[in-house]
């Protein structure tokens, strides 16, 4: 999310690009491979891979909270 | 090494009950004091508590479109509004669709429960407050096309500051309804609602200590973490694929797809919207947490009700909603149905995704819509501006040991239908016909549940009404052979006319019958609104006779019907 220098509003809404998640913090936001992404977790990264990729039934567990 | 410890499961069933008995609490208390009948009468509003980070602790039993969504939605209020500024007596509403919110008219009121000075939790009430501005009175504007028609939009602020009304906020807001002293009433009340959360989850952390209070809630979440996934362990690993359709955005004949795939690994769930249709012109598109919610509302459905109801119960579960879909709006795309219309076939997908994994557990499609029939016009005795969201029932899915429930309220509400006689006297509209509709429930072993049939004379000069549903053409559909529900319809029949009843194509050249704003409706007329069945489970022709005999003599099914469908021969025998 990048809001205006005074935050008074929003000038660009910053999804995950595989999940969707808004993301409010640039240094936390993993990119992805060939200037894919931006996305909010490595996870993320993996699984949108994963589905690019054409696997049928692509298996990948979910990281610990 | 960490020595392993052992959860007090005694005080953590203590504290999770008496937390859930707060939020009943706080519920009661919007309920009894608001103005609007969709609080006092039809209970659109959930009620929670949140710990710091966001984690929903706990949440009573009131609308479940607003549970899933809850965790998106405090996130993204606590990401805004940095836990440091926020002081004892806060109370902070919100209600933008595009930062974790659910739709216009839902906001969501957050008040800190500070214990010895230290901020501990939260209390939360998110309720739909029926007037929000916008194009239409009472909403829902279904022939929107960005956000701005939708009403007014209120990012995170304080509307409290230290038990303080920051009068700024709410003249602001205020200027902006149709109906300010109803809303006054509404908000004062959502606020009431999480102040007295506030009072009483104090009492109940000074009680028992803030250490123990934060440990058991720990304790609590992975205790629902780990009964959530050994629900999940019982579904077969693999992939379970599902679609179904909207039937149109409002603005064109389009229909619009839902498409989910739900990966099952390990008692783990990724629900996958890939491949749904891109966000489109009209107001169903739906927010991340309207997606998430309807996600979540579906699991839940197929999984034991008794497990507590918090964040951890949906750490097995990932919701994959790309951007700029019909299942995850991007800004300024309008939204409004999305919460009523579009969670009902997302939680519906799921459902039918999962069915062959949970067959005990699975349910046929229920009529998905909530009718969304909203109006407002001008009291002369009051001389006030009047409005109301009117929400109506339909049939639900039958599954594999039960029919369907007849005229209730879609997956996602768990809302009351306004009783007859307190719209009478509230609203001027007569109501001349609330039926059960027969046969609209589809035929099955199990049959669907019916729909409902209403119709309202107009009693004012003038009401200018809207509507914003669906299922006029896409139908509930069965499971295991079951037949579908029957659609829903809407008709006006002018005064005057002999009772001819029109679609609002027909009558006033609307894109669609079931997606239409701001038509006048002038004393005598009369709106006629049928609402959809549930789909049917299993082949009719198994139906036990004596259940098909009942139905037809309850008037649930017609005589040809029975005769048709279920095979019944005669009034007596097979």
């Amino acid at each position: 999310m990048r809001f205006s220098d005074n935050g008074y509003y929003i000038e660009t809404y910053i999804k995950c690009t595989n999940c969707g998640v808004l993301l409010y913090h640039p240094a936390r936001e993993v990119p992805g491979d060939n200037d894919t992404g931006p996305y909010c977790s490595e996870w993320c990264r993996d699984w949108a891979a994963l589905r690019a990729s054409g696997v049928e039934n692509p298996v990948l567990p979910l990281p610990k909270s | 090494m960490k020595e392993a410890r052992a959860m007090d499961m005694i005080t953590m069933n203590i504290i999770e009950s008496s937390m859930v008995s707060v939020c009943r609490e706080m519920g009661i208390t919007l309920m009894k004091t608001s103005y609007s009948t969709i609080f006092n009468e039809a209970l659109d509003f959930t009620c929670a508590i949140a710990a710091t980070d966001g984690d929903m602790l706990a949440v009573a039993e009131f609308c479940p479109a607003q549970i899933g969504g809850m965790p998106l939605l405090i996130r993204s209020i606590l990401e805004e509004i940095p836990l440091d500024t926020i002081d004892d007596g806060d109370v902070i509403v919100h209600n933008d669709p595009y930062r974790g919110g659910l739709h216009t008219p839902e906001h969501t009121l957050f008040a800190p429960v500070f214990v010895d000075g230290k901020l501990i939790a939260f209390t939360v009430a998110i309720g739909h407050i029926a007037e929000v501005g916008g194009m239409v009175p009472g909403g829902f504007a279904a022939e929107a096309t960005e956000i701005f028609h939708e009403g007014i939009r209120v990012p995170p602020v304080k509307i409290k500051k230290r038990g303080v009304d920051v009068d700024e906020v709410w003249k602001l807001w205020l200027a902006n309804v149709r109906t300010p002293r109803y809303n006054y009433g509404d908000m004062r009340a959502l606020i009431s609602g999480v102040e007295l959360g506030v009072a009483r989850l104090a009492e109940l952390i000074a009680k028992y200590g803030v250490d123990t209070f934060n440990q058991t809630c720990r304790d609590l979440m992975d205790y629902s973490e780990a009964r959530m996934r050994a629900e999940i362990e019982r579904i077969p690993d693999g992939r379970y694929t599902f679609e179904d359709y909207m039937d149109n955005d409002g603005l064109t004949d389009e229909e619009v797809l839902i498409h989910v795939d739900c990966f099952v690994q390990g008692g783990e769930i990724i629900v996958d919207f890939r491949g749904s249709s891109p966000q489109v012109r009209g107001p169903i598109n739906a927010t991340l947490g309207v997606t998430w919610s309807a996600s979540y509302n579906a699991i839940l459905h197929m999984t034991d009700d008794t497990i507590p109801k918090n964040s951890g119960c949906f750490r097995p579960i990932r919701v994959v909603a790309p951007r700029a879909t019909v299942v995850n709006v991007d800004y300024p795309a309008p939204e409004v149905g999305g919460n009523t219309e579009t969670h009902p076939r997302i939680a519906g997908a799921v459902l039918g995704a999962l069915a062959p994994g949970v067959p005990d557990r699975a349910m046929a499609a229920e009529g998905g819509t909530h009718l969304n029939f909203v109006f407002g016009g001008h009291d002369k005795v009051n001389d006030e501006y009047f409005a109301c969201y009117d929400i109506e029932l339909v049939g639900w899915g039958a599954r594999n040991f039960a029919d369907g429930n007849d005229a209730t309220d879609s997956i996602n509400g768990n809302c009351r239908v306004i009783p007859v006689e307190v719209y009478e006297t509230r609203y001027p509209w007569l109501t001349e016909e609330f039926t059960l509709l027969p046969d609209s429930g589809g035929a099955g072993q199990y049959r669907g549940g019916l729909g409902t049939t209403k119709t309202w004379l107009c009693r004012n000069a003038e009401i200018t009404c809207s509507q914003l549903t669906d299922r006029h053409r896409h139908k509930a559909w069965g499971l295991e052979g079951g037949g579908e529900g029957a659609n829903g319809a809407t008709h006006f029949a002018a005064a005057g006319e002999d009772g001819t009843w029109r679609t609002m194509v027909e009558a006033f050249g609307k894109a669609s019958t079931s997606k239409w704003a701001n038509i006048t409706v002038r004393s005598g007329d009369r709106i006629r609104l049928i609402t959809p069945g549930g789909g049917g489970y299993g082949d009719a022709k198994k139906r036990a006779r004596d259940a098909v005999r009942e139905d037809v003599a309850e008037g649930y099914v017609s005589a040809e019907v029975a005769r048709q469908t279920y095979g019944l021969e005669s009034e007596r025998g097979d």
